[in-house]
């Protein structure tokens, strides 16, 4: 196990360092002039200059890549061309709120996915299966902008049921100010205590999650589904219910046990293609998250913000990966031994 | 093999709608009432007409015949999206064969590469791309491609590396046959199944990347009828113009669906390990 | 810096300040907040405030719809009389052929440092507005020296004729303030741009929120000159909504009470609300479409403009816009509405290419355009422009970049980098059009707001004459500006689209508000009525 622990996470690093490689590379071709951005709307020639030398824009090649380097390991990003800050404290404010929506997505896709995947391999072929294998590809084939814009529209202008965008309702800063520890309103508010503001917050995420999570919750209802199929053909399942076990437990509890694994195995799929879905529905909501900063950082040509930003969602993507290989070789020895 | 496709309904409504779609794409000019508005023409006077017999889907900002865009619109991402699976398999297939037949060096060296790869989801990196490039759908489709090509270099090396050890394989190298004869004659054609299988998965997926990332501003620029562009610009209007934004989002929703459907037929059809009893 | 104001869908923070006192209007579900009962008047705008620094002396962008209120300048202008009144003078003279100015200040005024006004600290703050050289500093370039006989009296000696009652009205640069706060000298400039303020105006800073939704909170100065009887808002809150349809939502529900800006269609829908009223005033605000003179011949140029739809754009625009004549605004000296220009002739512009070798059938012209992000005006203005000029086998590669973007490409030191048709609106730094002429046509080296990158040694010529004929002879002026602007026509170094027609939407239950072209979008809360 420990060897496979090594290769593991020695593969992960070195697909870390490719991958720092490539923002770099993608940081390297600007166009536009960052140096001037960062000047400032008033800067005199000599003061761009200034900045294109504080920005280390002069320096040869080689230089640069290694100061990178050694930045990224230290911490040091770089700073932000249009808001002047640190990229990586910049990524540390918007990253808990996409996180935050993200996590909400999946919860809400999985307790969604499987008892309709459940549902669907407990009673094939009949017309519920249909219902439940049409919405699933429905799921996965739907344009999370077109329907984010469709349900603020039903839900939020027209039947004025959910609140249209932001995360929570400003007034309540006032009369129940929250207090920030993980920067995610939802957790702040449930360890603080603060109510009120804990259903504005729940109140706000409704619409981004659900549009954010009809993507997992079409993927985890399909395999969970296929899963579910197959595993009930097998021998022993097929001996638990000649035992006379009531099916609802064949399925609901042995069946299921078998069906984990492809569901671990795809979850750092599905996290990754919902973190960038968040990334389209941030700007409709106003959700103040990476999304939205890397919408401001493409309009003002901020090469440093998207590489780190670029940057910090691969490390997320292969750490989870990561994390989910090595729980997976641990429960099946079949994976370590290969 | 035409009883095995009425039978499975998925290949059929899939592959139905996705013939309509190619028809609408070949034959947009003649069905288009306005063709002239899916370019440059623009006809201000006209903005934000409501759906009515003479613009069946109303008009956009700048007067353009939404139904005519939407209609142009099947010429554009669906194609984009086959030119870029068709460069992903061109760069995937040769190295993942490589990979997967000769082993070795060749197959930890490209292994590697895919892996950091495929380290981005593939939205991701394309953005990056897209960010520090001119925004057009030429940078997007090399984007994609970029992030997609890993995926059939990993399959592909996969059959490749299956086939490689078999007896009959080392029985044409033992006769003197050439490597090359072999790759062509015995390997590949074990990868094409399952190669279209997954290009039909992809499909809808790289439909989708393409409209978000034309959504998003990076792609497709105006006046090109892409439907997610078409999706963006009518965002602003949306509360008293809801057609600017339903019906190119709809069509981008359909063709996904379309594609999804028939990969998935295909894969249940084409899958050996599936038995067509249900 | 002419903004990049009016964008539509700048996604900004959102300023909705202080609504300590509104705790009510929550949930969208909830019906209008009572419109009175608030004491806090929240403007919705688009893209964030303070973005050029809390420094009155160089500020030149949108941060004057919040340092308005904390501000005050020596005259102010009326638009309904077409005169300039008092507001730190009481009163003023002048003598010498307009060469000598006298202004009697305001007793009783004080900063918000706690010091009174008196004419040595009003010198020192022109002094220093003069010296720093930013922002509309221009305004001031007349004077020579300052006198201060008492301390309630300024006299102006200036080197040429300047109608320097007029420019003290300023919108920019013409802000009396405390220069001894936070230390003086130097360190005044670092205090300011801590979020603090040294005005006499009837606001005061409270907080700044950089980047965020809620931007700036200002809070009443309770020893304000003007008093505070009646009922006046206590707080002004900024808060910065990037999406139009959430700033629709938003004053629905009466959590802010102002819009700045919405697309048109989003405005119109606002009728027959009778919680809501509709503002739509005509401006002194234009949209200017600068074509780069150096990489474009004249031919090329004219071209250009005759290709334009500029009734289609104003008709896209639906009430937004309305048709130009010349490039100064009606309500302007100067303004004439019979001039010739934007007119829309694909024939002529057609063989204007011929000549340089373009058009349909001939070599393709390639242009870049770029415009202001978030502005869903300008992106409609781009898009036509786009479609007119394929028409003639002219292809525009339109980007949208942030301002300061946009701005600092146009600038850019590298030639090859700058843009050939750059959109950006400009208004008047006061109530008149010289503005237009000193920044945008006068030769500029490096280019700053001249984004033509146009050198005409006999309009410059024309530009030095025309302020001291402001002050001593105004039929003068207004042929010299006319010939400026058929010079302008002719040259086409650019061209005004459309004038901006200001659709603003207010809580019905607000009253007092009265647009001041001179004051884009500036709302001086202070007169209002909750």
């Amino acid at each position: 196990m420990t060897r496979y622990v090594i290769r593991r996470v020695a593969l992960a690093l070195v697909v870390v360092t490719g991958v720092v490689i490539l923002t770099f590379v993608i940081a390297g071709v600007v166009p536009g002039d960052p140096a001037a951005t960062w000047a400032g709307p008033h800067a005199s020639a000599a003061q761009v200059a200034r900045a294109r030398q504080y920005l280390g824009l002069n320096e040869p090649l080689p230089v640069r890549i290694t100061r990178y380097f050694g930045g990224i390991l230290t911490g040091d990003w770089g700073v932000s061309v249009h808001t002047h800050n640190p990229v990586l404290s910049d990524i540390g404010t918007a990253a808990p709120a996409t996180i935050e929506l993200v996590i909400a997505a999946l919860i809400i896709g999985a307790a969604a996915g499987i008892p309709l995947g459940l549902a669907a391999a407990r009673w094939p072929g009949s017309i519920l299966d249909h219902v439940i294998r049409v919405g699933s590809v429905l799921g996965v084939s739907m344009p999370v902008f077109w329907l984010a814009l469709i349900l603020q529209l039903v839900f939020a202008q027209r039947l004025r049921m959910l609140p249209v965008a932001g995360q929570y309702d400003p007034n309540l800063m006032f009369s129940h100010p929250l207090v920030t520890r993980t920067q995610m309103p939802v957790v702040d508010s449930l360890i603080s205590g603060n109510w009120p503001m804990l259903g504005s917050t729940l109140s706000h995420l409704i619409l981004p999650a659900l549009v954010v999570a009809t993507y997992p919750a079409g993927v985890v209802a399909r395999i969970t589904r296929a899963q579910l199929l197959d595993t009930l053909g097998e021998t022993h399942v097929q001996m638990v219910r000649s035992l006379g076990f009531p099916e609802r437990t064949v399925v609901g509890t042995f069946a299921m046990k078998l069906a984990w694994n492809p569901v671990a195995a795809i979850l750092a799929l599905v996290f990754a293609y919902s973190l960038v879905n968040t990334f389209l529905v941030e700007s409709i909501f106003d959700w103040p998250g990476l999304g939205s900063y890397a919408a401001a950082s493409v309009a003002t040509l901020d090469t440093p913000a998207i590489a780190g930003i670029t940057l910090f969602v691969a490390i997320v993507y292969v750490a989870l990966n990561l994390v989910v290989d090595l729980v997976q070789a641990a429960l099946d020895p079949r994976i370590r031994l290969s | 093999m035409i009883r095995l496709l009425k039978a499975n309904q998925l290949i059929t409504a899939g592959g139905l709608i996705v013939l309509l779609i190619f028809v609408v794409a070949v034959f947009a000019p003649l069905l288009a009432p306005y063709p002239a508005d899916a370019g440059s023409a623009t006809h201000p006077e006209n903005a934000l007409l409501a759906p009515s017999l003479t613009h069946l889907f109303g008009t956009d900002q700048v007067g353009r015949d939404v139904f005519s865009r939407v209609l142009y619109g099947a010429r554009i991402s669906p194609v984009i999206a086959l030119v870029v699976l068709l460069l992903a398999c061109a760069a995937g297939v040769p190295l993942g064969v490589a990979a997967g037949y000769f082993g070795g060096a060749a197959d930890e060296v490209i292994m590697r590469v895919t892996d950091v790869f495929l380290a981005f989801p593939s939205l991701l990196l394309a953005l990056a791309f897209v960010a520090v490039l001119p925004a057009s759908l030429t940078v997007v489709t090399i984007a994609i491609a970029i992030t997609w090509w890993p995926w059939y270099a990993r399959l592909i090396r996969g059959q490749a590396a299956s086939v490689a050890g078999r007896p009959y394989v080392e029985a044409c190298r033992a006769l003197g046959i050439p490597r090359w004869r072999i790759l062509l004659r015995h390997v590949l054609p074990n990868s094409v199944t399952p190669l279209i299988v997954q290009v039909s998965l992809d499909a809808g997926g790289v439909i989708l990347t393409i409209s978000a990332l034309s959504f998003l501003g990076l792609g497709a620029q105006d006046p090109v009828p892409e439907w997610g562009l078409m999706v963006a610009e009518g965002e602003n209007y949306f509360t008293t113009g809801w057609w600017l934004v339903t019906f190119p989002g709809l069509a981008i929703l359909i063709t996904a669906l379309a594609f999804n459907l028939l990969g998935d037929g295909l894969r249940d059809a084409l899958d050996p390990r599936r038995l067509p009893a249900r | 810096m002419k903004r990049h104001r009016v964008g539509l869908i700048a996604a900004g923070a959102v300023l909705v300040s202080s609504l300590a006192a509104c705790g009510g209007s929550a949930s969208p579900a909830s019906t209008q907040s009572s419109k009175a009962a608030s004491d806090v008047f929240t403007y919705d705008t688009t893209s964030p405030v303070m973005v050029d620094g809390w420094d009155p002396a160089t500020e030149y962008s949108d941060g004057i719809i919040a340092m308005s209120q904390m501000y005050e300048t020596l005259t102010h202008y009326n638009p309904a009389t077409h005169t300039i009144e008092p507001e730190l003078a009481t009163s003023w003279s002048s003598a010498d052929g307009a060469k000598t100015w006298t202004f009697h200040l305001r007793q009783g005024v004080y900063f918000h440092t706690g010091r009174p006004m008196t004419a040595q600290a009003a010198k020192a703050a022109i002094m220093r507005t003069i010296k720093l050289g930013g922002g509309a500093a221009y305004i001031w370039g007349a004077v020579k020296t300052i006198d201060t006989p008492d301390a309630s009296t300024l006299v102006f000696h200036l080197s040429y004729p300047s109608a320097l009652a007029l420019e003290a009205s300023a919108d920019y640069s013409a802000f009396i303030y405390d220069t001894q706060a936070g230390g003086g000298g130097n360190g005044l400039t670092s205090w300011l741009n801590a979020a603090h303020d040294a005005g006499t105006g009837p606001y005061t800073a409270q907080t700044w929120n950089k980047g965020q939704e809620f931007e700036v909170i200002l809070k009443s100065f309770p020893r304000y000159w003007g008093g505070w009887t009646g009922t006046h808002f206590t707080k002004v809150v900024f808060r910065v909504v990037p999406q139009d349809t959430t700033a629709a939502q938003l004053l629905r529900s009466g959590q802010v009470s102002f819009i700045e800006q919405i697309n048109s269609s989003l405005w119109s829908s606002f009728n027959g609300d009778s919680a809501i009223t509709l503002v739509s005033s005509p401006s002194w605000q234009n949209l200017l479409g600068q074509l780069n003179s150096k990489r474009l011949s004249l031919p090329v140029r004219q071209a250009i403009l005759y290709a334009i739809d500029y009734k289609g754009i104003i008709a896209a625009l639906r009430g937004a816009g309305v048709a130009s004549s010349g490039i100064i605004p009606p309500g302007l000296p100067g303004y004439f509405s019979n001039l010739p220009g934007n007119s829309y002739d694909q024939a002529k512009a057609a063989a204007l290419l011929k000549q340089a070798g373009y058009g349909p059938g001939r070599k393709a012209l390639n242009l870049s355009l770029t415009y202001t992000a978030g502005d869903s005006n300008e992106q409609i203005v781009a898009t036509i422009i786009k479609s007119d000029l394929a028409a003639l086998n002219v292809n525009v590669s339109a980007q949208s970049l942030a301002w300061p973007t946009q701005w600092a490409k146009g600038k850019s030191s590298n030639a090859a980098q700058r843009q050939d048709i750059f959109l950006e609106y400009w208004w008047p730094d006061y109530a008149d059009p010289y503005s237009w002429f000193a920044n945008t046509l006068e030769t500029e080296n490096p280019p700053y707001f001249n984004l033509s990158y146009y050198s005409n040694a006999s309009l410059d010529k024309m530009i030095n004459q025309v302020e001291p004929l402001v002050a001593t002879n105004t039929p003068a002026a207004n042929q010299l500006y006319r010939n400026m602007q058929m010079t302008v026509v002719q040259q086409a170094p650019l061209t005004a689209l459309y004038n901006v027609n200001y659709q603003y939407a207010m809580l019905s239950g607000i009253t007092g508000l009265q647009v001041n072209p001179a004051y884009p979008n500036v709302v001086f809360t202070y007169r209002l009525k909750p």
